[in-house]
């Protein structure tokens, strides 16, 4: 059955040129299809860009709707976790690697049954595998990053650092020297805040070869993150860190990076964009990010489109859309605009044309990427999150040992 | 037991019945809006809280009272309490205070009165996600103009980082609480003001007593229904305020600047337990009403019943 | 020599009504500096909001910021209306009928209520004042959830009607509390009077009650509706259509993973804080009309 429906998904997807040729809807009373779409936002583009894309495709299939939800990242976990509780999941939904997780409850459909082969086959497997539950694919990336270092140039010239930091020593070193400057300039950028704490903890801990979780288990008390949190408290400690990173998030210190007040900073493809909107006149270069001993390695993300699978056959009608989001232009349009690293084959080629994406592409191999497939990592993330700011004042050990009590609490 | 006695009471009995009868038509329309609308999210949110929910919403059975466990095995559950009791009692009392002192103010005749009336409740008719927002952007010590106002005017040397640790955070989201309390609790005042009679005022004035003492033995007095409107809406306000703690001291780590409030969302959230969550709005629902009832047992503002 | 001892004795409630010679006219105008600095004080934060909303992306995050804009960006004011990230002038509008909508019900389910149990005893009465209350002793994050059940269960989730029913329920208890208060202390003598002089207990209600306590009513509708102005919680999961979403929810349209359009969440701030004020000023009179207006008897 599942291959007469693949087959017929695939027939569709070859005639999608021919538009409003009447075809048939993927439900089986052959009336409408109603796809209820769940996005967050990224920036001012994202709204216009689902807009724009649900119209056309509408207008090429005759017989799907798409009703289009736009949230914040704020809230839509939120939203979301009331829609499932009470049955009501959207049917196709963009999350980060929490997204493909769901598959664990099997409320998914899997990636192979909502795209047709063609678009599957572009997709870099990389993407697909580290978001596999128990070895099956259910979320098809979106869009994938890594993180590197962002450096304010003028401010390494003021204070004689010639080259980007390679390795931890050489970063406290350039750190302390920036520092030295004054006058309101810190060193490195270290937001440990709940907004995104797990990633400035994971870019170092992986930079000292931690792995998170090992044979299905969480491992956050390593002596390899030991090593690396040890080191980032040696960084606020001998204060070449902004004031107090513990309760720093990471949006408005990038502000500070972006206003030329801070020599270091990791980031994501976005800023370029922010920095050539709000201070053009920034004079900064990216690097990779710096590891223990100089061996490549950084954090890498993914954000995941999942089909909701609530028995209601609108599997078909979901591989249109997202055979109609992969095309090309659609796809190559949407990560232009959000500023990120396609992850198909042909979406990279054209990335690849952008030099300011080079850096971030380069690392992609060597990127390791949250263990967001095991079902403790949500809970694992929200402790980093909620607790790991506290190595600034309180003994690395304890910190570590909190969060592992936290990731094993999963009932 | 004599005959006349019971009759007695059974006509009591029967006239007490009929008037309770006779207050349904009244009673209707908010038991009715109630009974359709508040009482069954409420319900769901106790059957939630013996629910064993995985942590992507699907209902995996029974939990019987293990939520509850883990909310009273929190190992930060002390400091949480404290802060809650530092949170309500604190917020309160300043809110009512400076609102009895203010409602004073404002019913005195100044030249710009209305227009003071009209400002004070900018506070209030503003979101309060949003006025924390504000204090959140003017107090940050980079781009915060709060903070360099301080410096500027001489107050600080440098910026300072007031949301950054657990007590000043706590300190100044409580002093946010106030502000946006105060206007409300003024007003409830300023109206009670109102029904003050000036005759009395006139009576006491004759007899020679102080401003002051004409304050407390004749205004304040009549101000007890007012007084406790407004402090049982602001305990029930200020217990329940989320935006304010997860705005303002969100991003500080650990557990030193959190009411339970704010944990129980850090515990959907972060630990993605909403079956936990719920326990704990159970209890917290537990907590004040407890609270209320010693207090409406304490002032019993219903005395004149 | 205190102010109320001096004045002249007046037929007004205290401090306020008719106007009096101007005995202490240097002493009021103290009274007005003082009203200044409070003023300062309540208005800052909205005056930075205020200031925000007309500088442009750039400058509104600057290191060190500036006090003023460089450039005075009003556009921000004009533009607001017609972005991509949401249909702002639907939202306003979302925004009024709702919270009009659930305060003239919250208004009057409360209003018979509060009335008669301020004026009547029954054995029920305090468990109906408590029940009343307890509805709102709850965090409307985790009741979100059960009302959004509820809603699809009743198939008016994503409308109007069903945030106007939220917003009224749940204000519902303050309302009764706010003018039960007010009712208690009207003296039943007052009342008692007019039926004495044949006033039908509509009209005793309507002639005599209400214009005492008219303060109570205002303040109560005050209250209700910045409520449900303000309600974001239940709006945030009742309401997925960008175009039945109250401000509060498109504010949050602007808030990005990596930026945010501050200039525009300051200006709609702004915007959603007039009309809670003007209406304020319409009304506001009522609030201290109190006693003077009832002329009892």
């Amino acid at each position: 059955m599942r291959r007469v429906i693949k087959a017929v998904a695939v027939a569709t997807a070859a005639t999608l040129g021919l538009a409003g040729c009447g075809s048939d809807s993927g439900s089986g009373d052959g009336g409408s299809t109603e796809l209820e779409l769940l996005v967050p936002i990224y920036g001012d583009k994202t709204k216009p860009y689902w807009e724009d894309l649900v119209e056309k495709f509408e207008a090429e299939n005759d017989g799907i709707t798409v009703k289009l939800e736009t949230q914040s990242w704020d809230d839509i976990y939120t939203v979301l976790d009331t829609k499932i509780q009470n049955n009501k999941a959207p049917d196709i939904l963009e999350l980060d690697a929490a997204g493909p997780a769901y598959g664990a409850e099997d409320l998914l459909y899997k990636a192979e049954e909502i795209v047709s082969p063609e678009t599957l086959e572009d997709i870099e497997p990389s993407f697909i595998d580290s978001a596999k539950i128990d070895g099956v694919a259910y979320g098809l990336p979106t869009v994938a990053s890594t993180r590197a270092l962002f450096y304010n140039k003028d401010l390494f010239d003021r204070a004689g650092v010639t080259a980007p930091p390679k390795t931890w020593d050489e970063l406290l070193a350039a750190a302390k020297k920036i520092s030295a400057l004054g006058g309101g300039v810190y060193g490195y950028g270290m937001p440990l805040g709940s907004e995104e704490a797990q990633a400035e903890t994971s870019i170092f801990a992986y930079g000292a070869g931690a792995s998170w979780e090992a044979d299905g288990k969480m491992t956050i008390d390593t002596p390899e993150a030991k090593e690396a949190l040890t080191f980032m408290k040696q960084m606020i400690d001998q204060r070449v860190t902004q004031p107090d990173p513990g309760a720093t998030d990471r949006t408005p210190l990038l502000d500070v990076f972006i206003q030329g007040k801070i020599g270091m900073i990791q980031g994501l493809p976005p800023i370029v964009g922010q920095i050539n909107e709000k201070n053009p006149q920034l004079n900064w270069e990216i690097a990779p990010s710096p590891t223990k001993d100089g061996s490549p390695s950084t954090l890498g993300v993914a954000d995941y489109f999942v089909g909701f699978d609530k028995g209601e056959e609108k599997q078909e009608a979901i591989a249109k859309f997202l055979d109609f989001f992969y095309q090309k232009d659609n796809y190559v349009t949407f990560n232009d605009n959000e500023g990120f690293i396609p992850a198909t084959k042909s979406g990279a080629e054209a990335a690849a044309a952008k030099p300011e994406l080079k850096t971030f592409l380069e690392s992609l191999p060597d990127a390791k990427f949250y263990p967001a497939t095991n079902p403790a990592w949500a809970e694992t993330s929200g402790a980093f999150k909620s607790l790991v700011g506290q190595i600034q004042t309180k003994p690395v050990d304890e910190v570590l040992a909190q969060i592992q009590a936290k990731a094993e609490e999963t009932s | 037991m004599t005959a006349p006695s019971t009759a007695t009471r059974s006509l009591k009995r029967r006239v007490r019945r009929q008037t309770t009868l006779q207050a349904l038509p009244w009673l209707a329309p908010a038991l009715i809006l109630i009974g359709g609308v508040v009482v069954f999210p409420i319900g769901y949110m106790i059957y939630t809280s013996f629910r064993d929910l995985t942590r992507f919403g699907t209902d995996r059975g029974w939990a019987g009272l293990e939520n509850y466990e883990r909310v009273l095995e929190l190992d930060h559950l002390s400091r949480v309490l404290s802060n809650t009791a530092l949170w309500v009692v604190g917020v309160v009392a300043l809110s009512v205070g400076l609102g009895l002192v203010l409602a004073q103010f404002l019913n005195k005749r100044f030249p710009g009165r209305k227009i003071l009336r009209l400002v004070i409740i900018v506070p209030w008719a503003a979101s309060v996600v949003m006025t924390s927002t504000v204090f959140v952007y003017g107090l940050d010590p980079f781009y915060g103009i709060i903070n360099q106002f301080l410096v500027d005017v001489g107050i600080l040397d440098t910026p300072y980082g007031f949301l950054k640790n657990a007590l000043p955070g706590f300190l100044s989201a409580m002093a946010v609480a106030v502000f946006v309390s105060v206007p409300f609790t003024t007003f409830v005042f300023l109206a009670g003001l109102q029904t003050v009679p000036h005759d009395v005022l006139e009576a006491a004035q004759i007899d020679g007593a102080s401003r002051v003492q004409t304050y407390w033995r004749v205004v304040f007095p009549m101000l007890r229904g007012a007084l406790a409107v407004a402090t049982i809406i602001n305990v029930i306000n200020v217990f329940n305020s989320l935006p304010i703690l997860k705005t303002m001291t969100g991003a500080i780590p650990g557990y030193d600047a959190d009411t339970t409030t704010s944990l129980m969302f850090k515990i959907i959230q972060n630990d993605r337990q909403i079956d936990t969550a719920s326990a704990l709005s159970v209890l917290n629902f537990i907590v004040v009403v407890v609270v209320i009832g010693v207090y409406l047992r304490v002032v019993r503002p219903m005395r004149e019943d | 020599m205190s102010t109320v001892i001096d004045r002249p004795p007046t037929v007004t409630a205290v401090g306020g009504g008719v106007d009096r010679p101007p005995v202490h006219e240097r002493r009021r105008w103290g009274l007005t500096v003082v009203g200044a600095v409070v003023a300062t004080v309540f208005l800052a934060p909205y005056v930075i909001m205020l200031v925000g909303a007309f500088k442009t992306r750039p400058e509104i995050l600057r290191v060190p910021p500036t006090y003023l804009p460089e450039n005075w960006e009003p556009g921000n004011f004009l533009t607001m209306w017609d972005t991509p990230e949401t249909p702002l002038p639907a939202n306003l509008l979302s925004t009024v009928v709702i919270s009009l909508g659930g305060t003239a019900l919250a208004l009057l389910a409360a209003l018979p209520a509060a009335y008669y149990t301020a004026r009547h005893n029954f054995r029920l009465k305090l468990p109906f004042m408590l029940l009343v209350l307890v509805t709102q002793m709850l965090q409307p994050t985790v009741l979100a959830s059960g009302l959004f059940r509820e809603f699809v269960t009743l198939e008016i989730n994503d409308t109007w009607l069903a945030m106007i029913l939220v917003n009224a329920a749940f204000n519902l208890s303050f309302a009764v509390w706010i003018m039960h208060s007010f009712f208690a202390s009207v003296p039943k003598e007052i009342e008692e009077a007019a039926w004495l002089d044949g006033c039908s207990r509509s009209q005793s209600l309507r002639q005599i009650m209400l214009p005492l306590v008219w303060p109570g009513i205002v303040t109560a509708v005050i209250f209700t509706f910045i409520a449900c102005w303000n309600e974001f919680a239940a709006s945030l999961i009742l309401l997925p259509t960008d175009t039945n979403q109250p401000l509060t929810v498109a504010l949050t349209r602007f808030i990005g993973q990596y930026e945010s359009a501050w200039q525009y969440v300051f200006a709609v701030s702004i915007i959603g804080i007039l009309p809670v004020v003007a209406l304020f000023a319409l009304i506001e009179k009522h609030l201290v009309s109190g006693l003077t207006a009832g002329g009892v008897k």
